[in-house]
């Protein structure tokens, strides 16, 4: 009782912070000078369309390496963390429905298609690397329930999550020698605003965004998955 | 009545569930049910960010139909936040996988899912 | 120079790509990662050598082909030069420790350490606060894989606890930074710190938010014990990254965020930084694990840097070399710490004594322990005495009080733990794993202490300059500390031998100085020759018998209060372990450290205190103090730690007689006349006769009057030859300090004649009984009995010891009475003159309980076929009897000039006392030590030419033929009475002797023990309860805002 007191004293002390913070909280009437210049300026500059795209490829463009870097060290430490258990045994077998396999054999390709219309669409609509990268792991949880035993190799995975993670990296690079600064788009031609091909590097850096993304969403769910079935 | 607008009652409502998330983390044992607790979190503060840079009666920032490029400015949304939350977004995901590795593992040595029960460390 | 951004891109690109090399190259991928690492150190090292050598621009890194505040910026500057250089050594050397644990981990555990250095570097780096946050999270996450290696259960619990402290505190952080880009339009923290100048309470608010998650990183006491869990658990490598490393980072994320909240957000660095270096030290002393204290220190100093940044309005163009000094200490002795706790491979502190077997590793842990607690020469020296000095200019004295009682709660524990160190029996079977792959970067770290000392000696304020000549004999003697020990020996005393004269002539003018250096120069060598019938190598003990040396000399030649302070702690380190080397001396020593310690920073204290308001720091600065009463009693209470006044003395007895037998003349005979030296600068601060009846002195007097019967009383009821000296020392220092007290020109003389005197007698005693006990091997007396035929050299030496300590004519004690008679009926402190008188005449009883005990009476069965002492024992004593004669017969010699000198001096122009030739005289009566001399002489050699005419009948029998007697005794002890030999007396004072003093300590040494143990109790180990605490820690801290 006593505890549970302090504990909502202790909530209610937040929550008297917290209102100060809502109390200063009016709306907005405008964009401010930051937004303005991507509303504006970013046009020009970056060429995408997709003004969210521009300032997490580009202007932001080290914040998105890092978080294609928190997945990618999620990815590692699970595989670390596990590493003991699914490296000793047999997945046990499951059986899986008849509708299942089929269903998966037919929206596989589809579901594969549609996260990398997603990442290469990324500057023109309201996708990117990292919605496109989900997309393709969800194919994996598909796999995973549809082929049942079956393993999925860690290594391919590896693989393109590591040369993509560099070609992230090099692209970002090349922009230091080409253009502007680290991961500055313009590296390559900004081309025809609106069209696929334009906004620079964009479409590639997101790209190769979403690849990485969906293999490390891939390798950790792996990972679970193989964890899972070990702890029966 | 601005307070019934949408920006309104969704910074609002993420703060609620920010606390409410808070609570959960302070108040409840069981170890899934704190990790569901900082989900709620995460949620609350994405909630928060986003009304943090809406525009009344304006469009996502995307150049496309009726936005043009021309007066962008006057039409889109701030893309700063939505950038700033999908970052969040991610980190939370990493997060939320670790924290349910780790609990997969605290399971797999103690047998128990109550955080009161791993206390050999104190002091 | 190589642009900041390819370190990101190195670390990053190669991280990724060593996940393709995962089967066959597993050697390969540890390789390339140390090849790897070794890049950022070549970056960053490059730009801060570049910085240093011109104080250029700071370069900064844009990226995004766009400027800030539009894109995210890098900055690469001295400040962050200098943090990513410590981060990347750090990582560099770190790696190479952990090679084999992350071998054992696979290639991932080496994918997550590159990322985390990268991200430590991006932290320190960017200026944008999102992007600071991303990298903070990183950095956390990384850390978050590595904690668990142990892969026990507790290591998995503590992750799980780290990772959802961080993840609430990041929350915070999160919400903030919204609400900073909503009301103040940027996320880069140069533009917001450009262009928001008033805080609205909404952006005060996002202010607080994002500040209290970056100092809740910083682990603030008492919302952290997440973190000290892990340290607890978690493979000590990895410790050391965290506490090194990543606190440097976050410590770094605060300094750029803190002008976010203006003048008010330093105040409150300045209170979270003190609470936690209070609250963690103190904790930190009942904490017996290893790795836990290590976590307990690390936080504690960390809270320390950040009082310091919250102090940087004060100390103005000093902060850089303030934090740099404090900061450097912190973390190269921190990793060095943990990773020393790696290789010891044990939890308990007590389990570090198997360090005794690997000399190098405990002289590391000696070095580490002492750059944390801040002794000369090393960094955190500097840094506190700057640091304390531009407090006490702005008149913060109460957080000088903290920071002081903070390090002492540090000194407690620290000191115990190198106590047991070097002390403790290490368990059986217990031994070091000595993997090379561990043990250099250690000892590079070790180096690194020296460089950055030298460093920071150079960027001190240059008029404060110290005579590093001494400090570098002493490290060539550790140098060639391989040598054996007759070789050391005489290069050490000819190295005091070449100082003496190398200094002569500076201080050839000033009588008082030079009888001070005589003491501890020539009274060194003396004490040194014993050291000569020392066999074999003697590891460790030169370096630090010339440390203590040098600290003393340093004190004559101090000449301002920096380089007084220098010399005053460097002789503290010395004597701590020359007296820790004594076989029992694991206790005594550490009492003796804490007490002087306490003395030390109430010296400190009082320095401060005098300091106020002046720009030079020469020793005449303390006549125009600016709170004398406070100043003076503070550095009179310092001193009187060392002179072991009543009160402060438990530490003596034990420390001066378990000391090594020529130890024990060195830390009695001379190291004493340390602390007399400083109530000397003192005492001539407070004006000389002018302070006249100053209270303060009025109460020392009382105190020294109260010491020396304190002191003769107890020694009296001492079985321990060695104990029993000891204690007389104790009442010995009481005369001095009461002659001082008087504060006349005839007093100061009696001072000083008892000074130099107590230097001779007690020296020549010391080493007398040290002869002895070398050869019987033990300190009671009542074991040993009739020893005057097999030692007839140190029975005359004991013999001339005692006369000239009981002050009986004609030596030179006697000189000392008979100006101390003058000086009592001159100030007229008849009633405490009485109370000295009388504990003279206990003198007498405890002389001769000396003598008689162990040379006189009925020898033992065992010692009869004992040798005499040492002749490299008996050399140095025949000198000092040497001494004690001349001195006797001619104290003119000495004691004229010096009374020219006060009487010429402003202090004490009155002189009531001429000479005229060797005759002193005053208005109360006259005495010439020479003519004495010659009376007593010829009394003796006439009463002993009597007594061998009337001796010539007499018959030599046996020791059993007792003819005459009425029975036989069958043991010689029967006939030998020494045991308990003043029981009478016991039964008629003892109850003077009752330790209340010592009680009082303990018991002050208990409670603070209780008190610490319950208040730890708040760490309950559930994580739930840390999360509630960072919670409350943030609602408390808003509260006392608002």
């Amino acid at each position: 009782m006593i505890r549970n007191s302090i504990l909502l004293l202790i909530i209610a002390g937040l929550a008297f912070i917290f209102y100060h913070e809502l109390s200063a909280y009016h709306g907005n009437d405008g964009l401010n000078e930051t937004a303005n210049y991507y509303a504006t300026k970013g046009l020009s500059e970056v060429g995408a369309a997709n003004l969210v795209t521009s300032v997490v490829v580009t202007y932001r463009g080290l914040d998105t390496l890092g978080e294609v870097t928190i997945l990618f060290l999620t990815a590692a430490i699970l595989a670390l963390m596990f590493k003991t258990s699914h490296s000793q045994k047999e997945t046990q077998k499951r059986i899986t429905s008849e509708l299942l396999i089929t269903a998966s054999n037919v929206l596989l390709p589809v579901i594969f298609l549609v996260g990398i219309y997603i990442f290469i669409n990324g500057h023109l609509t309201p996708g990117g690397g990292f919605q496109g990268g989900a997309v393709l792991a969800s194919a994996m949880v598909l796999m995973l329930l549809s082929i049942s035993g079956r393993k999925i190799k860690h290594a391919v995975l590896d693989f393109i999550e590591a040369i993509s993670g560099i070609a992230f990296v090099l692209l970002g690079i090349l922009g230091i020698f080409l253009a502007g600064g680290f991961l500055d788009n313009s590296i390559f031609s900004l081309g025809t605003f609106g069209e696929l091909f334009s906004a620079g590097a964009i479409p590639v850096i997101y790209s190769f965004i979403g690849l990485k993304v969906g293999a490390e969403l891939s390798n950790i769910i792996l990972v679970l998955n193989q964890t899972q079935n070990v702890e029966k | 009545m601005k307070y019934f607008s949408v920006e309104y009652i969704s910074i609002f409502a993420g703060f609620i569930l920010l606390l409410i998330g808070l609570w959960g983390i302070i108040s409840q044992k069981n170890i899934l049910k704190i990790i569901i607790s900082f989900s709620i979190i995460d949620t609350s503060i994405h909630l928060i960010l986003v009304s943090v840079g809406y525009i009344k009666n304006r469009t996502a920032p995307i150049i496309d139909g009726p936005v043009t490029r021309a007066d962008a400015a006057q039409q889109v949304t701030d893309p700063v936040p939505q950038a700033l939350v999908l970052t969040a977004i991610v980190i939370g995901v990493g997060i939320t996988a670790l924290m349910l590795s780790y609990a997969l593992k605290l399971y797999e040595k103690n047998k128990s899912l109550e955080i009161d029960k791993y206390k050999s460390l104190k002091w | 120079m190589v642009s900041p951004i390819y370190i990101i891109a190195v670390l990053l690109g190669i991280a990724f790509l060593l996940g393709l090399f995962k089967q066959p190259g597993a050697n390969f991928v540890r390789f390339a990662a140390v090849i790897t690492l070794a890049f950022p150190v070549f970056v960053s090292v490059g730009w801060l050598i570049h910085f240093i050598i011109d104080p250029a621009e700071p370069f900064m890194v844009y990226t995004a082909g766009a400027l800030p505040p539009f894109s995210i910026n890098l900055k690469m500057g001295l400040e962050e030069a200098f943090m990513t250089s410590a981060v990347n050594v750090l990582g560099f050397f770190g790696f190479i420790y952990l090679y084999k644990t992350l071998k054992a981990q696979g290639e991932k555990a080496v994918v997550l350490f590159l990322v985390l250095i990268m991200g430590l570097n991006v932290v320190i780096m960017t200026r944008d606060i999102f992007n600071l946050f991303v990298f903070l999270e990183i950095s956390s996450i990384a850390l978050i894989g590595m904690i668990f290696f142990k892969r026990d259960l507790n290591s998995f619990s503590a992750g799980f606890k780290y990772l959802i402290a961080v993840t609430v505190i990041s929350s915070f952080l999160l919400i903030g930074i919204g609400f900073i880009y909503y009301l103040g339009g940027t996320l880069n923290i140069d533009d917001f710190i450009a262009n928001n100048n008033g805080l609205t309470r909404g952006l005060s608010t996002a202010v607080f938010l994002v500040l209290i998650a970056v100092l809740l990183e910083l682990k603030p006491f008492p919302a952290n014990g997440w973190a000290l869990d892990v340290y607890q658990a978690a493979h000590p490598g990895i410790n050391a990254i965290i506490s090194a490393g990543t606190a440097t980072a976050a410590l770094f994320a605060v300094y750029k965020l803190l002008p976010f909240g203006g003048d008010l957000w330093l105040n409150i660095a300045v209170i979270i930084g003190l609470i936690t270096f209070l609250g963690s030290n103190f904790l930190g002393i009942s904490q017996k694990n290893a790795n836990r204290l290590l976590g307990y220190s690390s936080i504690g100093q960390i809270g320390l840097l950040l009082a310091v940044m919250g102090f940087s309005k004060h100390l103005g163009e000093h902060f850089q070399m303030v934090f740099f000094a404090l900061f450097i200490s912190h973390f190269l002795a921190k990793a060095g710490l943990f990773w020393l706790s790696g290789l010891i491979a044990k939890d308990e502190i007590k389990d570090w004594a198997v360090l005794r077997k690997k000399p190098h590793l405990l002289f590391l842990f000696g070095l580490f322990v002492f750059t944390l607690i801040g002794f000369p020469p090393f960094p955190s020296f500097y840094g506190k005495w700057q640091l304390v000095m531009d407090l006490a200019s702005n008149y913060n004295y109460w957080w000088i009080g903290l920071i002081l009682l903070g390090s002492i709660f540090e000194g407690v524990y620290l000191f115990r733990w190198l106590g047991y160190a070097m002390k403790l029996e290490p368990e059986e079977g217990s031994s070091i794993k000595l993997d090379w792959e561990k043990i250099i970067p250690i000892a590079v770290f070790g180096l690194l202490i020296f460089l950055a000392s030298y460093f920071t000696n150079e960027i001190f304020p240059s008029n404060f300059n110290i005579n590093l000549i001494p400090v570098y004999f002493v490290l060539f003697l550790f140098v060639i500390d391989f040598l054996p020990a007759y070789i050391k020996n005489t290069i050490a005393i000819a190295g005091m031998g070449f100082y003496a004269y190398y200094i002569y002539p500076d201080i050839e003018q000033d009588t008082l100085r030079l009888v001070f250096a005589g003491i501890f120069l020539l009274g060194g060598i003396l004490t040194m020759f014993a050291g000569y019938s020392v066999k074999g190598r003697r590891p460790g003990f030169f370096p630090f018998a010339i440390m203590m040396y040098a600290g003393l000399i340093g004190l004559v030649e101090a000449e301002n209060l920096f380089q007084f302070f220098f010399a005053w702690e460097l002789m503290t380190l010395g004597s701590y372990i020359l007296i820790i080397r004594g076989k029992k001396s694991i206790l005594h020593a550490y009492n003796y450290m804490l007490f002087s310690l306490g003395g030390a920073y109430m010296i400190f204290m009082g320095i401060a205190l005098a300091y106020n308001g002046h720009t030079s720091i020469s020793l005449e600065m303390l006549q125009t103090a600016s709170f004398p009463g406070w100043a003076y009693t503070l550095l009179a209470l310092g001193f009187l730690t060392k002179t072991a006044a009543l009160g402060f003395h438990i530490w003596l007895p034990g420390a001066h007689a378990e000391a090594e037998s020529d130890v024990s003349p060195m830390v009695s005979g001379i190291l004493l006349k340390g602390g007399v030296f400083g109530l000397l600068v003192l005492f001539m601060a407070m004006g000389g006769e002018q302070a006249g009846e100053h209270p303060l002195l009025y109460a020392l007097g009382w105190l020294g009057a109260i010491t020396a019967l304190g002191g003769n009383l107890m020694a009296v009821f001492q079985e321990d030859a060695k104990r029993l000296l000891a204690y007389s020392s104790v009442g010995n220092l009481g005369y001095i300090l009461f002659a001082f007290a008087f504060m006349t020109n005839i007093g100061w003389l009696t001072g000083l004649t008892y000074s130099i005197n107590h230097f001779l007698f007690k020296t020549l005693l010391f080493l007398a009984i040290g002869g002895v006990v070398w050869r019987v091997k033990t300190h009671n007396m009542y074991e040993m009995g009739g020893l005057i035929k097999r030692m007839p050299w140190s029975f005359i030496a004991v013999l001339i010891g005692i006369i000239t300590l009981a002050g009986i004519p004609p030596l030179s004690g006697y000189a000392g009475k008979w100006l101390f008679y003058n000086a009592v009926i001159t100030k007229g402190w008849y009633f405490q003159g009485a109370i000295v008188f009388f504990a003279g005449t206990i003198a007498f009883l405890y002389c001769f309980k000396l003598i008689y005990s162990i040379f006189l009476g009925q020898p033992k069965d065992k010692f009869r076929k004992v040798k005499e002492a040492p002749i490299w024992y008996l050399i140095p004593q025949f000198i000092l009897m040497i001494g004690i004669m001349v001195f006797s017969a001619r104290p003119d010699l000495i004691l004229k000039p010096i009374g020219d000198l006060l009487s010429q001096s402003a202090y004490f122009p009155t002189d009531p006392l001429s000479w005229e030739n060797v005759t002193a005289s005053t208005n109360l009566g006259y005495w010439s030590g020479y003519k004495i001399m010659l009376v007593i002489g010829g009394m003796f050699v006439v009463l002993l030419a009597w007594l061998m005419i009337m001796s010539r009948k007499a018959k030599n029998v046996k020791q059993f033929n007792i003819v005459y007697a009425g029975e036989r005794p069958f043991t010689p002890e029967t006939t030998h009475y020494s045991h308990n030999m003043f029981a009478p007396f016991n039964k008629a004072l003892g109850f003077l002797t009752t330790p209340v003093v010592t009680d009082f300590w303990n018991g002050v040494n208990d409670t603070s023990h209780a008190f610490a143990d319950s208040f730890r109790k708040i760490y309950t180990g559930n994580g739930q309860t840390y999360i509630a605490h960072i919670l409350a820690y943030i609602v408390i801290v808003y509260l006392i805002l608002l």
